[in-house]
């Protein structure tokens, strides 16, 4: 029997043995060896190896996972469709850094708690080092094949606890108590809640009882757009009542209320000129300093860079005791600076921006310079350098002009600019190298043969100073004349509506056109032409003007021809102070009814605007009486108040920009671009923009509301939104007020935030760690949770209330490449 | 022929049916204890991130590979002593299996084509155990079985049982020929019992059926017929009727005998083969999971 029976049974096996594999050859893939279905979010998968990344594809390929298999790459396919930072598989996906700071605290809790027997016996038995040693798989935790309505997130607490130091039994029983929970640092917004409950608002209560004061909690929070975030609601329905005008400056008392942009800082220029500093004209009045942000823009490049070191810690207005290299220093800073206001002219002030180099960066985004830019308009540069340095394009052509012995301030009487006389003029402007504008007045004309005898004396100077002197305008702009500029991009742009002076350029070349046309004749009478006792007129001046003009760009300046001066008969109506825009002063055609004399003149120029100001045989103008911009309106309102809700306005010799309110995108943009490379005490230009905008008395007042965290000493962050959930990330613990909402008693949210009305919670932003703090309330104590979450009520396990992935896992959207044509 | 008392154990000394019970009681709290512990070895195992099925399979792989080594050392050759501590092993650790098999299959059941397949052979196995256990134990239990009764020597017992009873038939009482009176038709009516009633009886193995769900009714209808018969016969013939009914009696324990004891044959015929199949099925488990397993258990 017994053989018969063995029989059997070996029969038996190999008939199985075949059945088992006719059955794997003949079944679908490998499904026969599926241990049980995937659950239903991996329904999808067919294939083993889309996660056994050995298995193959084969019927027998399965085998080659007999071999050293690599866990690692198996979870690596998890991530193909669950994206998960680098730390993945590190234990929470947290940092080692991270990590190793909670086990530290932890290890001090651990020593003084009792771990429960079956933890002991687990940590005997099976120790975890070995399991989280190689990084801890995705499959550790999620089994799968255990069915459709399997839950893959289902972990145990005590598989929970089986890693960590603290090794407690349940929450409700020796779950360690809250370490100042829920509060990891300060509060982004600065907002003491003490002071504004027990002061700002009574007084605010009594002094305009019609004032919308909140008086719940929810008036500033909720949680309705994620649950996960008690958020609090934006500025505008809750600050901007009280806090808009701090912002616009409308409450400042003292200092300018716009942010100085730009500006023409004020230099000892007498010192620069004993010693013989060619910066060419600056102006004497200005007593501004260097701006932070012209400071970073000067920083652009290398030779930038060079200088603001070599002239940070000087004293522009005192330079009586620099050093020749910090003149040279200095003199270099005037050239970039005018350099900077022609770059932010010729290009495009995007340009400029755009290349700020800050932190290695080559270029900055389009919408960054715009922020940064905030729009800021070309006619305010150009106003700005018409003002201030009316001869910048002849200088930034030629070299320095030698500055008039009196400038006008921007505040000075302004007077009419004649109308320049091109021929004139390019003939004084070539002899003397004295600006000329068309006078009437015997003071004009003192003041002209005045500055014609420094400029002759100036011309007896070195040849190239001279060529250089001759070909530059010294006079004031006068009313109606273009600024020649030195290339035909120039002349076409930089086509203000202001007066030009003469001796510049265009002028020159107008008077060059007019001296070949035989047009041209010098009139020393009445300032047209100022000849100096040694020099020939006209073809000399010619040559120097030609020279002066730049070679490469007479043939254009030909080519385009020279602005007719306005005639002598003609005279610019009404008051140069009133008439500045040549758009607004009539043309010489409409003057002297000479509409020959007009079309003549624009064709002989054809880049001529239709209604530039005609050539005119006035004589120079004096430059004291080169005029600021002129409106033609009179006004009491300040460009400051003009500005009151914000944008940029002019003011004394500084362009200044005016917050237009809450999020407003010029300081942000600013704080953002230069805080990662300042650190606090950081001296570089963006350090100095920083601590500008961030200063206590700064305009925008973004401080006193938006604390500034000192990133590891090297870097500044603003902090300009409210805790989100991307802030939450990274955090073990998550928290849903909404269920808890209908259990409080009547004291609501202080039911479990109890304000600490002593607390000296502005004091934490007195230094730059947010990790150092004072709550403005108390912790969240587990006693109080342990009331309704403990066994037999509410739930109590680990997953409730910790989160293992604490920078979550994100499900991207696919790839799909668009379907060819 | 010698009839069982129950509760008498199988080699050695009878301890006594109070010993008996406690020794089982023993033994079950053994199972349940070390069933439970496995159980809770599994858990811990678990509760440290690894995957407790491989834990528990591998106990289940030592088991089977034990209760499989039972058989080995049959074919091998036991002495009967021998032999009898085996089965007891064999028996107590395949309660242990039942347990680590529980625990690995997580209280569930399978849910795949393969699974299926390994989940019906063990039970087969199970069962068949459990079936072969009881079998035996309601063999000593119920005594009916004599010592030295095997299944073959049935048939060859049955025939001698089937002559004696014929004989009994045929014989007469030598005083009826003496009496000239005509006698009543007493050997006329027992031989009219064994025609209707016995005769068929001891021709073969009867009542398989009854015997096998442990039902004695075809045997209570038998003897309550011989037993009515003798209350109208002189007492001659009821000597006779109580010597039929004896024979009448072992006759249906032989036939008990027969199925119990083919009973005993044949679930070997269950257990045996379908324990290869599951041993190929469990190697060929072992393969596939350690080679899905990615390197985490």
């Amino acid at each position: 029997m017994a053989p018969r029976r063995n029989q059997l049974a070996v029969l038996l096996a190999l008939v199985t043995a075949i059945f088992m594999g006719l059955a794997l050859f003949l079944s679908k893939g490998t499904q026969l060896l599926m241990p049980g279905p995937l659950t239903s979010g991996h329904g999808a998968i067919e294939s083993c190896n889309a996660c056994h990344t050995k298995s193959g594809s084969n019927k027998l390929s399965w085998l080659h996972g007999l071999a050293a298999a690599d866990p690692l790459a198996d979870s690596k396919a998890c991530l193909t469709c669950h994206k998960m930072p680098a730390t993945a598989f590190n234990p929470h996906g947290a940092s080692a850094e991270v990590l190793g700071q909670s086990t530290k605290r932890l290890t001090k809790i651990a020593a003084g708690s009792i771990a429960p027997r079956s933890a002991i016996a687990q940590s005997v038995a099976f120790p975890m080092k070995d399991v989280i040693a190689g990084g801890l798989y995705c499959a550790t935790c999620h089994q799968e094949h255990q069915g459709i309505r399997f839950n893959l997130n289902k972990i145990s607490n005590e598989q929970c606890r089986s890693c960590h130091v603290v090794k407690f039994d349940s929450f409700d029983g020796h779950h360690p108590d809250f370490q100042n929970y829920p509060f990891e640092r300060r509060t982004r917004i600065i907002y003491d809640h003490a002071s504004h409950f027990g002061k700002h608002y009574p007084d605010l209560a009594k002094k305009d009882p019609a004032k919308s004061i909140p008086s719940t909690c929810a008036a500033c929070h909720n949680s309705n757009a994620d649950r996960r975030v008690m958020a609090t609601a934006p500025f505008d329905q809750t600050c901007s009542s009280c806090h808009l005008g701090q912002i616009l400056g409308k409450e400042r008392v003292s200092g300018p209320k716009g942010i100085a942009f730009l500006t023409l800082p004020g230099l000892d220029v007498e010192t620069l000129k004993k010693k013989n500093a060619a910066i060419g004209e600056w102006p004497d009045a200005s007593d501004t300093a260097l701006t932070p942000f012209m400071k970073m823009m000067i920083n652009r490049n290398e030779q930038g860079r060079g200088l603001v070191k070599a002239v940070d810690g000087l004293n522009l207005h005192d330079l009586a005791n620099a050093s020749d290299d910090q003149i040279k220093a200095v003199t270099n800073l005037v050239w970039e600076i005018k350099g900077l206001f022609h770059a932010l002219i010729k290009e495009k002030a995007s340009d400029v921006l755009g290349n700020l180099n800050v932190d290695g960066r080559a270029k900055l985004s389009a919408a960054l310079i715009a922020d940064l830019a905030a729009g800021i308009p070309r006619d305010a540069v150009i106003g700005a350098q018409q003002e201030w340095l009316p001869n910048l394009a002849t200088e930034m052509a030629g070299g320095p002009v030698t500055p008039p012995k009196e400038l006008p301030g921007p505040d000075a009487p302004q007077a009419i600019p004649e109308p320049i006389q091109p021929d004139a003029v390019s003939e004084a402007a070539a002899e003397t190298g004295t600006a000329e504008a068309g006078a009437e007045t015997e003071d004009v004309e003192a003041k002209l043969a005045a500055a014609t005898e420094t400029l002759c004396a100036e011309k007896a100077a070195p040849p190239e100073d001279a060529a250089a002197e001759s070909a530059t305008a010294e006079a004031e702009p006068d009313g109606g004349e273009e600024m020649p500029s030195t290339d035909e991009e120039s002349l076409a742009e930089i086509k203000g509506r202001v007066p030009l002076p003469t001796g510049t350029p265009r002028a020159i070349k107008a008077q060059i056109e007019d001296a070949e046309a035989g047009t041209a004749e010098a009139k020393p009478e009445g300032g047209r032409e100022t000849l100096c006792a040694e020099e020939s007129p006209r073809a000399e001046t010619e040559a120097q003007a030609k020279n002066a003009a730049g070679e490469s760009d007479t043939a254009q300046a030909e080519t385009e021809g020279g602005i007719e001066a306005p005639s002598a008969d003609q005279q610019p109506p009404g008051n140069t102070t009133e008439q500045f825009d040549d758009l607004l002063f009539p043309t010489g055609s409409e003057k002297a009814g000479q509409p020959e004399e007009a079309e003549a003149a624009s064709q002989a120029d054809g880049n001529t605007p239709p209604d530039a100001p005609p050539a005119s045989n006035t004589t120079p103008v004096d430059p004291q009486i080169q005029a600021a911009p002129v409106t033609g309106i009179e006004s009491d309102v300040d460009p400051e108040t003009w500005a009151e809700y914000g944008g940029w306005y002019r003011q004394d010799y500084t362009i200044y920009y005016r917050p237009t309110g809450h999020k407003d995108k010029f300081i942000q943009s600013w704080l953002v671009l230069t805080g990662p490379q300042a650190p606090k005490g950081g001296t570089s230009p963006a350090a100095a923009v920083f601590d500008y905008l961030t200063s206590k008395d700064a305009q925008g007042s973004c401080k006193k509301c938006h604390s500034v965290d000192d990133i590891r000493g090297k870097a500044r962050v603003v902090n300009f939104s409210p805790a989100s959930v991307q802030s939450k990330q990274g955090r073990f613990t998550n928290f849903i007020h909404e269920p808890h909402m209908g259990i409080m008693d009547n004291r609501g949210c202080l039911t479990c935030h109890s304000l600490e009305k002593s607390s000296p919670y502005l004091k934490s932003y007195e230094q730059g760690n947010p990790g150092k703090f004072s709550a403005s309330f108390g912790a969240v104590k587990k006693e109080l949770c342990q009331t309704c979450h403990t066994s037999g009520e509410a739930r109590q396990d680990c997953l409730l209330c910790h989160k293992y992935h604490v920078n979550g896992a994100a499900t991207p959207i696919m790839n799909t490449k668009i379907p060819a044509q | 022929m010698r009839s069982r008392a129950s509760g008498i154990s199988i080699g050695g000394r009878s301890p006594g049916p109070a010993g008996y019970l406690i020794s089982r009681i023993v033994q079950g709290l053994l199972i349940a204890a070390i069933s439970g512990g496995l159980f809770w070895l599994v858990w811990v195992y678990a509760n440290g991130l690894r995957d407790p099925r491989y834990l528990d399979g591998w106990v289940l792989a030592g088991g089977m590979a034990m209760q499989v080594s039972f058989q080995i050392a049959k074919a091998v050759g036991l002495s009967p002593k021998s032999a009898l501590r085996w089965r007891k092993m064999h028996i107590f650790v395949g309660y242990l299996v039942i347990a680590a098999f529980i625990s690995h299959s997580d209280f569930t059941l399978p849910d795949s084509g393969f699974e299926w397949a390994l989940w019906m052979g063990f039970v087969l196995v199970v069962l068949s155990g459990i079936f072969g256990t009881y079998l035996a134990w309601s063999q000593r239990a119920k005594g009916r079985i004599d010592d030295g009764v095997s299944y073959d020597c049935i048939p060859a017992l049955r025939a001698e049982l089937e002559l004696a009873f014929l004989r009994a038939i045929a014989e007469t009482d030598p005083s009826a020929a003496a009496i000239d009176l005509p006698g009543l038709p007493h050997d006329a009516w027992i031989t009219d019992l064994y025609a209707t009633h016995l005769g068929d009886f001891f021709q073969g193995h009867r009542n398989v059926t009854a015997h096998l769900i442990g039902s004695q009714r075809p045997l209570k209808r038998l003897t309550d017929a011989i037993d009515n018969l003798s209350h109208y016969v002189d007492q001659h013939r009821q000597a006779k009727l109580a010597y039929i009914k004896t024979l009448v009696i072992e006759k249906d324990r032989l036939d008990f005998a027969r199925v119990s004891l083919g009973l005993a044959r044949g679930w070997l015929f269950v257990h045996v083969p379908v324990t290869y199949a599951l041993i190929v099925l469990t190697v060929l488990h072992i393969f596939v999971v350690y080679a899905f397993s990615s390197g985490v258990w």
